[in-house]
C-alpha cells in the first residue's frame, strides 16, 4: 500500500505517480469520459480546463473512485485504482478538494483536520478497545499534524471555529487544508479558487505551490485561467469527455480550439 | 412506594432503549423501525435460556446482549452495503417477519408467550429492580457519551454530515454504520433481558412495531443527536401517560389517545423544535 509522504526527491521528470489509460464513462447516452490517457508526475501542477459539462470534474470522480470507470486504467504509484472503493483509493493516496467544499458542518475546522489523516486509527471500535494507548497516541500526532498545517494556512486562529462560522474564503482553504492531511502523493483541487480572492488567493496559490515542490502530483481543475497561467506547468484542454490537447499552459491558452470552445469565438 | 419502584423500572428500561435507538438515529443517521425486535431478542433469549437452561441471570442478560448484537448483522450487513435508504424499508419487514416467526415458533411460547421466567430477586423486588435498571440506564447513557466523545464520535458526526466527503477522506463508513447498529441493538437486548426477568412473562404482543413509535418519539422529543435527550424524552413520555390517567377517561380512549398524543408529539416538535428539548452541543468561536 501507497502510504508514503510525498518526497522532495520526485521530480516532474520521473516516471509519473498517476497513470490514466482509456479511461471511459458513460451515463446513458452521455459520455463524461471517452478514451482519457493522462500522466501526472509528481512535483507537476497539471491544469485541466475546459467548458461546463466537459468532464472535468468526472474525471476528478473517476480517479477518487466516486463513480466507476466503464473501461481503462488508473494506476497510482504502480498501483490500480480500478474497482476499490472510494475509501480505500483515499487511503492509497488520492486526496482531492470539491468545487462545493463539502465540509463537516457540525464539527470545528480543527476537527475537519483531524477527521482527515491517512491513518485513522480512532475510527475503529476494536482498536478504540484493545489499544486505546495507541489510539490516543496517534490522536495526538494528527493534532500536531492539523496545527502545523493550518498554521501554514493561517487559520490557526480559527481553529476552533465552526466551519459554518467562518467567511467563504476561508472555508476554501479548509476543504485544502483538509486535504492536505492526506500523505498521499496525488491532490485532485476541484475549483479551489471558485469566489476566493485576496489573501486567501495568495495563500492558496502559495500552499499548492509548496505541496507540488514537496513532490505531489497536482491536477487543478479550474475556470480562473490567471491561476491557471500563475501555478500550472501544463495543462490540458478538455471538452465533451474528451482530452483535445495537452501542453504547456501559454500555448494552450492560445490554442484556437480553446478559444473557440471555451469563450465562444 | 412500590408503583414508584415499579415506573422506575420503565423508566430506565425505556432509557436504555431511547438511548441505543438515539444512537442508531440520531448520531449514526440510520433510520430503522426495528429497535423493538432486538428487544425481544433481548427478552426471549433470557426467556429460553432462564428457563429451559436454568442459565445464570447475569449471563442470560450477556447472552440477550450478543444475540441481538448479532441479529443486527442480519439486518444491517445487507441493506447497508446497498444504500443507507434500504435500512428503513428492510428494518420494517425484519420486524414484522421475525416477530412472526417467534409466534410461529412453540419453544418460545408461541403467540401465547413465554411464562414461567423464575424470579430472581426475593424481597424488595420493585426496588432492586429499579435499582438495576437505573444503573443499567446510566452505564448505557455512559458508553453513548464515551462513543460520541472523541475521535470515534467524530468520525460518526462527520459521517452523519457528508458521507461522500468522509469516504474521500479514507474513513470507512460501512464499519462504523454496521458497528454502531449492533451496539445500539445489543443494548436494546440487555433491556428486553431485564424487561423478561422484572415481568417473568414475553409475548410477541410486547414488541409490536408500535414500540418503535414511543421510541422515536421518545427520542425527538427529548433532542436526537443529544446524550441526555432520550433521558429526558423517556422519563417525560412516560410519566405523560400516568398524568392522563387522572383525567378519569374510559379505557377504550386512553390507548388511542396515547397513540395521538404521541404522533402529535412527534410532528410537533419536528416542526417547531427539531432539535428537541436538549439541543445538542454545537461548536462555536472560542478558545480550547
Amino acid at each position: 500500500m501507497l502510504m508514503t509522504q510525498a518526497t522532495p526527491s520526485m521530480s516532474a521528470t520521473s516516471a509519473p505517480i498517476l497513470d490514466i489509460k482509456g479511461v471511459c464513462k458513460r451515463f446513458g447516452g452521455v459520455v463524461v469520459a471517452d478514451k482519457i490517457d493522462l500522466e501526472i508526475r509528481g512535483g507537476e501542477i497539471l491544469g485541466l480546463i475546459g467548458p461546463n459539462g466537459a468532464g472535468k470534474t468526472s474525471l476528478f470522480n473517476l480517479i477518487s473512485g466516486v463513480v466507476a470507470a466503464d473501461a481503462g486504467s488508473i494506476v497510482l504509484g504502480g498501483q490500480s485504482l480500478l474497482g476499490l472503493p472510494l475509501y480505500r483509493r483515499a487511503r492509497i493516496g488520492v486526496a482531492r478538494t470539491w468545487q462545493h467544499m463539502r465540509l463537516f458542518g457540525s464539527l470545528t475546522v480543527l476537527e475537519n483536520m483531524l477527521v482527515a489523516p491517512s491513518h485513522y486509527p480512532g475510527e475503529s471500535l476494536l482498536r478504540l478497545i484493545l489499544s486505546p494507548a495507541a489510539v490516543r497516541r496517534a490522536e495526538a500526532e494528527t493534532r500536531e499534524r492539523a496545527h502545523v498545517i493550518l498554521k501554514r494556512m493561517k487559520l490557526d486562529a480559527l481553529a476552533d471555529a465552526n466551519v459554518n462560522d467562518i467567511t467563504f474564503g476561508q472555508q476554501k482553504l479548509v476543504g485544502l487544508a483538509r486535504a492536505l492531511m492526506s500523505n498521499g502523493p496525488v491532490l485532485l483541487l476541484d475549483e479551489p479558487m471558485a469566489g476566493v480572492e485576496g489573501v486567501a488567493y495568495e495563500t492558496m496559490r502559495d500552499i499548492v505551490r509548496e505541496e507540488a515542490a514537496s513532490g505531489r502530483a497536482v491536477c487543478v481543475v479550474e475556470h480562473n485561467v490567471s491561476f491557471i497561467r500563475d501555478l500550472c506547468n501544463s495543462a490540458v484542454f478538455m471538452a465533451q469527455g474528451r482530452i483535445l490537447e495537452r501542453g504547456d499552459v501559454a500555448t494552450l491558452l492560445e490554442s484556437k480550439v480553446l478559444a473557440e470552445l471555451y469563450f465562444g469565438h | 412506594m412500590e408503583y414508584v419502584a415499579s415506573m422506575l423500572v420503565l423508566v430506565g428500561l425505556y432509557i436504555i432503549l431511547a438511548s441505543s435507538f438515539n444512537l442508531i438515529i440520531g448520531f449514526g443517521g440510520l433510520i430503522s423501525i426495528a429497535h423493538p425486535i432486538f428487544f425481544a431478542l433481548g427478552a426471549y433469549t433470557v426467556g429460553v435460556l432462564s428457563v429451559q437452561y436454568g442459565v445464570n441471570p447475569f449471563l442470560s442478560v450477556v447472552a440477550g446482549f450478543f444475540v441481538a448484537l448479532v441479529a443486527s448483522f442480519a439486518l444491517s450487513l445487507p441493506s447497508l452495503r446497498i444504500s443507507g435508504d434500504y435500512l428503513l424499508i428492510t428494518s420494517i419487514g425484519f420486524q414484522l417477519g421475525l416477530l412472526e416467526i417467534i409466534k410461529n415458533l412453540d419453544f418460545v411460547g408461541g403467540a401465547s408467550g413465554l411464562g414461567g421466567i423464575p424470579n430472581v430477586v426475593s424481597g424488595q423486588r420493585n426496588l432492586v429492580f429499579a435499582g438495576v435498571s437505573l444503573g443499567l440506564a446510566l452505564v448505557v447513557v455512559l458508553a453513548v457519551r464515551a462513543l460520541v466523545r472523541g475521535p470515534y464520535g467524530r468520525a460518526i458526526k462527520a459521517m452523519r454530515d457528508d458521507e461522500l466527503a468522509f469516504l474521500a477522506l479514507g474513513r470507512n463508513a460501512m464499519n462504523i454504520k454496521i458497528a454502531i447498529f449492533a451496539l445500539g441493538s445489543g443494548m436494546a437486548g440487555v433491556a428486553g433481558g431485564l424487561y423478561a426477568y422484572y415481568y417473568q412473562y414475553v409475548t410477541p404482543d410486547q414488541f409490536q412495531i408500535l414500540q418503535s413509535a414511543m421510541i422515536l418519539t421518545m427520542v425527538v422529543v427529548g433532542g436526537m443527536g443529544s446524550v441526555l435527550g432520550p433521558v429526558v424524552g423517556a422519563v417525560l413520555l412516560l410519566l405523560l401517560p400516568e398524568a392522563i390517567t387522572f383525567l378519569n377517561l374510559p379505557s377504550a380512549i386512553m390507548g388511542p389517545l396515547q397513540g395521538v398524543i404521541f404522533t402529535a408529539l412527534v410532528i410537533l416538535f419536528l416542526f417547531l423544535r427539531p432539535q428537541g428539548l436538549i439541543a445538542p452541543a454545537k461548536p462555536t468561536l472560542g478558545g480550547h
